[in-house]
This record gives C-alpha cells, structure tokens and sequence, in this order.
C-alpha cells in the first residue's frame, strides 16, 4: 500500500511540476505565438492552470504527509546512520519549503483568481516562482532520496 | 474584499509561525509511527523516534488564522501591503536555508 501512494505522490508531483512550470513561464517569459514546442509550452493562459495546481499541491502534499512515516522509520535512520548528511538536509528542506508553500496557498489563490487584477501583476510572478521552486526542489530532493533508500 | 485584506496577512504569518514552531518546537500534536500513536502537544520520543512536523503545521495554521482575526479590525482601516504575501515566505524560505546549512557543510 505504501509502494503504491509513494508512485500516486511521484505521478501527481509529475502533473503539479507541469502546471507550475507551465505557469510560470507564461508570466516570466510570455510568449504570443505558439510555433515550436518551447513557445507552445510558453504561450499558455497561466490563470487558466491556478485551480488545478492548488488541487494537485494539496493531493501530493497530502499523500506526502502520509508515507511521511515509514520514510521516518524507514529511510531517514539509514541516511543519518550512513552518515548522508546532504541527503537528508535537503529533505529537510524540502519539509520546510513545501510546509510554507501550504501557507501561501489562499494568497496564491488571491492574486491569480480571473478577472486577473493588474495591480496584482508583481505578486502572480513572485507567488509562481516560489510555489515553482519549492516544488521543482521538492520532486528532485524525493527523487535523489527515493534512489537513495525508497520506502519498504 | 476579505481575501484582500487576509490571505497575505496569512501566508506571513504562517511562514513566520512555522518557522517558530519548528526552531522552538511547538507543536500541538505529536505522532509515534513505530506505535502510531497520537499525542496533544509536544511529547518525548517513546519508543521509537517522534515526529512533529504534522503538530507544526497546526500550530503554524490555528496560530495565523488567530492573527488573521485579530488583524481584522485594523485591516478595515488600512490597507494591507500585498508584498508580505510572498516576502515574507521567501525570506522565511532563506532563514530555513541558513538554519540547516550545518547539512550541506559537514
């Protein structure tokens, strides 16, 4: 059952990556014609994808909350047994970036609800970057961790 | 509107409260995983490792909606700046970042 959530955490991660990214990179670098792939990839309605990365956040968090502990039995005894300091710190950090991601959810939701408010321009690119980073630093930190030692 | 005037009240306070609760350790549950047990507030390991993280959540979530409540009145009267939003989780983020370096130079 365990196995089976860790793959459900990895898959939505995998959708939430996509959308924030998707998002992200419509505010930060826009693009109005759509020819190649990375233009396409760019030239989205980034309001469009809000909802759905607010759900998938809350679907991988929640699953993450819930194999939270047997990686705590399981996988963080043996990196700080092997003495993997890295490792685990970036994990901790992860916690950390990802706990306050959770926070800045509903001004997240605020500032990118349609009609989107010009005066809001700034904080819709400082809130995507940083929903964006956590969760790119999160996938690869539970990634390297899963390759490590996954969960058994 | 109310979303205005709150959600940046509360994702500054979450940030700043969780960072609280984690460095100060309070949390207002505690889970045993090898027992799966549950406890209110912070409580030894007993047998077994302890963890905290789901009681500093909540501690950082029932703490920022008090703040959100208490900001009301004065929220009414002026306006709250929008850059603590995301400012003050990037500087938390940072302050994280500094807190764990003993990690990465060891």
């Amino acid at each position: 059952m365990i196995v089976f959530l860790l793959i459900l955490h990895g898959l939505c991660s995998v959708a939430l990556l996509g959308a924030v990214t998707h998002q992200a990179l419509s505010v930060w670098w826009p693009s109005r014609k759509a020819r190649g792939l990375v233009t396409s990839f760019r030239a989205v309605h980034g309001a469009k994808f809000t909802n759905g990365i607010i759900l998938l956040f809350l679907a991988t968090f929640i699953l993450g909350g819930v194999i939270y502990p047997p990686y705590r039995l399981a996988v963080r005894t043996y990196l700080e047994s092997a003495r993997l300091w890295t490792v685990n710190g970036s994990f901790e950090l992860k916690e950390q970036f990802v706990a306050i991601s959770l926070g800045m959810l509903p001004f997240y939701w605020h500032v990118w609800r349609q009609p989107l408010d010009e005066a809001l321009a700034g904080a819709r690119r400082a809130t995507v970057a940083l929903l964006c980073f956590a969760v790119w630093f999160g996938f690869l930190t539970g990634h390297v961790v899963n390759n490590v030692r996954g969960i058994f | 509107m109310l979303a205005a005037r709150l959600t940046p009240i509360f994702a500054a306070a979450f940030a700043v409260l969780y960072l609280l609760a984690e460095q100060l350790n309070i949390a207002l549950v505690t889970y045993h995983p090898r027992i799966r047990e549950w406890g209110w507030l912070t409580e030894a390991p007993r047998n077994g490792p302890s963890m905290y993280w789901y009681g500093w959540l909540a501690t950082a979530f029932v703490g920022a909606c008090l703040v959100c409540l208490i900001s009301l009145p004065y929220t009414a009267r002026r306006m709250v700046p929008t850059w603590i939003g995301w400012g003050v989780p990037l500087a938390t983020m940072l302050a994280f970042v500094f807190l764990l370096r003993a990690f990465f130079f060891r």
